[in-house]
């Protein structure tokens, strides 16, 4: 086993963990190695995968790094999938297996349940690291103060399960952003995937497409509008976004990315008091009654 | 609304950097924010001006310039780009060479060189074409049958356009110039400004000598570009008139800043009602310019103060077409026969624009028995198309339109010659 080429393990420091792994096949094969190979391949990692397993922080004591090979198959993830999750975040063999198991029941409870979980740990394994408050607060949020429906969550979370790593905050004035300013109701959000682009990149869709006249936020109690659709906004690439909805140019649209950011930052330094960011009293709530504030 | 929905929201419904008024009420189409920031009034207007400008604009314009609306409303509804116009009477070598650090050209000096080019290129081909036979020539004289025609009517004489300098940043670049700073003598070493305001000062071709009259002075960029020509002091003589008082003040302060006292001096500034000049001086001057008042679209777009589309200034928009008709009548009637004259607003409304020159010329011909012929100006726009967005679908006259990677005007400006 000591003689055998390592494969280059992906994700960040890649170069640091070939060098540690290339030293550590160079080494002599202790026993406890090779049992350690053993106890991984029991568990139903192929030669090929336990090897790699075994390359990532490989200071780290077997025993670790079996509990936690060991955590994420029985939460459900393939041995294929738990170990490129833990190639990309190789931190993850520091977090007890506890904290694993907690945080995936938790998730599980959100709605993330079998194969939405698995590919919502793959593309977000911070969801893992991330404090617990910070979950809770963000479920809150989208629960209580955006009023999604529970359904709605879950499709939320599946799709989007980054909404759990954002600023409580960002992701407030990310979703009121839509509502007030896009006229757009909790429903098209959750079916054209809001949260998936980053907030900058909607707003400037959206505020090209206005001054172009091509979107109206809707008057109180207007139902049709003649707006693109939300979905249309988020999902085109920027290529056919620009043809198929703005009818315009990238080179305009170049330049008015530049002076909306220039407005923004100009904006940003106007403001006394950023009131964007008081969470107290910008319930939907109050559109229908008096709340008291949190 | 406002109160219900809370600060955070309602300050999303006012339109990103948009205008502040009662905009949690409003649900207008992207405006810029006002400058100074402005409380939840009540006693705000429930719909601000710029929205009913805005809507207005929507209704007429899309009509009349079609697929390029959209891109022309994004346009006005962001920041304008202008143009430094550089001050000649003030100590201009190093304030050019920080411009052209900065990446910024003179867009006039430009256009000359590639007018002097293509008319060098266009005596070659006749060169040539006197000299040689064969079909390679021949297709070398169609172009130049070509090229000359299109020059046929004169461009420009030479002589004035190294005078008039005006730097721009490259299109695309959205950079800003710093505030001029005052020389040695106190004067500012260039005056920010639209360019394409310049374009009508330079379609009026002023020459050595030549008389000239601007009716509708104020506040008074083109009256100081027109004294950048330095050709209108000596023999010649600049008229500059503005029925208001108050911004009459304004280009006063304009030529203190910028123009030394014993060029000032020759300068008459006047506050007639410009319909009454013939009155005043009929039939005087080489080269009259009439910039008359109008909806001023961009500012319409963006700014709560002082907004034409007010309700209570309806009947002073609506009565606009006649004043302009009545101000470039006093035009025409104040240049001798043979005089030119530049009619140009900044609006990109027909009603303001070519419908006021084509009646003008009608009355001219019909009350006045005087003959008006309508300069063509298409060289002029392919001269200047590589700084500007020109559009091409006026009946009569140049319309420059905004366009985000060239965000100058509207201008639209139209040359006529008394015969």
């Amino acid at each position: 086993m000591a003689g055998l080429p390592l494969p280059l393990p992906r994700g960040a420091g890649r170069a640091v963990l070939a060098g540690r792994a290339l030293l550590a096949a160079l080494r002599p094969c202790p026993r406890r190695g090779c049992g350690e190979a053993a106890a991984l391949r029991a568990m139903g990692f192929s030669q090929e995968q336990a090897r790699r397993l075994q390359g990532l922080q490989p200071r780290l004591g077997p025993e670790r790094r079996e509990a936690v090979a060991a955590q994420l198959l029985l939460l459900g993830l393939s041995a294929e999938a738990a170990l490129a999750l833990l190639e990309q975040s190789p931190a993850l063999l520091r977090l007890p297996t506890e904290q694993l198991r907690e945080r995936a029941e938790e998730l599980r409870r959100l709605g993330l349940d079998g194969g939405r979980l698995e590919r919502a740990l793959s593309r977000c394994p911070q969801l893992f690291a991330v404090p617990r408050r910070r979950l809770a607060a963000a479920v809150r949020l989208l629960r209580e103060r955006c009023l999604f429906t529970a359904e709605q969550l879950r499709e939320v979370l599946g799709t989007c399960p980054a909404v759990l790593l954002e600023e409580p905050c960002s992701l407030h004035h990310h979703f009121q952003y839509a509502y007030f300013r896009m006229g757009v109701r909790q429903k098209e959000m959750v079916k054209a995937r809001l949260f998936q682009m980053p907030f900058a990149e909607l707003r400037n869709r959206h505020i090209f497409l206005e001054r172009r006249g091509l979107y109206e936020t809707p008057h109180k109690g207007q139902i049709q509008t003649n707006n693109p659709k939300l979905k249309d906004i988020l999902q085109l690439s920027e290529k056919d976004f620009l043809a198929s909805l703005a009818c315009s140019t990238l080179e305009e649209y170049e330049v008015f990315k530049k002076l909306l950011a220039r407005e923004e930052a100009e904006e940003g330094k106007e403001e006394e008091v950023d009131a964007l960011y008081a969470e107290e009293d910008d319930d939907l709530d109050s559109e229908r009654s008096k709340t008291a504030p949190e | 609304m406002a109160a219900l929905l809370g600060g955070a929201a309602a300050a999303l419904l006012r339109r990103g950097p948009g205008p502040g008024p009662g905009a949690g009420a409003v649900l207008g189409a992207g405006q810029r924010r006002h400058r100074h920031k402005e409380k939840w009034a009540t006693t705000a207007p429930r719909i601000p001006s710029t929205r009913l400008a805005l809507h207005h604009f929507d209704t007429s314009y899309s009509l009349h310039l079609g697929e390029l609306w959209p891109s022309v409303r994004a346009g006005l509804l962001c920041e304008q780009k202008y143009g430094a116009l550089l001050n000649n009477f003030s100590a201009v070598d190093h304030v050019t060479q920080e411009l052209e650090l900065l990446n910024a050209t003179d867009f006039v000096s430009e256009a000359l060189q590639k007018a002097q080019q293509s008319q060098r290129g266009a005596a070659a081909r006749e060169a040539v074409r006197g000299s040689q036979e064969g079909c390679v020539q021949g297709r070398a004289v169609i172009q130049a049958e070509t090229i000359t025609q299109a020059e046929s009517s004169p461009p420009f004489r030479a002589s004035i356009i190294p005078k008039i300098k005006c730097y721009t940043f490259p299109r695309g670049d959205i950079t800003r110039f710093c505030p001029a700073r005052p020389d040695v003598l106190g004067l500012l070493g260039y005056y920010l400004m639209d360019a394409a305001s310049l374009l009508p000062v330079l379609a009026l071709d002023v020459q050595q000598d030549d008389l000239v009259l601007d009716l509708c002075a104020a506040p008074g960029g083109k009256t100081l570009a027109l004294l950048q020509t330095g050709l209108c002091v000596s023999g010649g003589h600049l008229a500059a008139n503005d029925v208001s008082i108050s911004r009459t003040k304004r280009l006063h302060q304009i030529l203190h800043k910028y123009v030394p006292r014993e060029i000032r001096e020759t300068v008459s500034v006047t506050s007639y009602d410009g319909r009454d000049w013939q009155d005043v001086d009929g039939g005087t001057f080489h080269k009259v310019l009439v910039d008359v008042p109008c909806t001023t679209d961009r500012h319409s777009a963006m700014e709560e103060e002082n907004n034409i589309f007010h309700k209570r200034r309806t009947k002073e928009r609506q009565m606009l077409p006649m004043l302009q008709l009545q101000l470039l009548m006093a035009g025409i009637l104040a240049a001798k026969p043979g005089g030119e004259v530049v009619y140009s607003t900044c609006s990109l409304s027909p009603l303001q624009n070519e419908c006021v020159v084509e009646r003008a010329v009608e009355i001219a011909e019909t009350q006045f028995n005087i003959s008006v012929h309508v300069e063509d100006l298409s060289h002029f726009r392919t001269l200047f198309q590589d700084t500007f967005s020109f559009f091409s679908g006026c009946r009569l006259g140049e319309l420059v339109l905004p366009h985000l990677t060239a965000n100058f005007g509207p201008m639209y400006f139209c040359k006529l010659r008394r015969m």
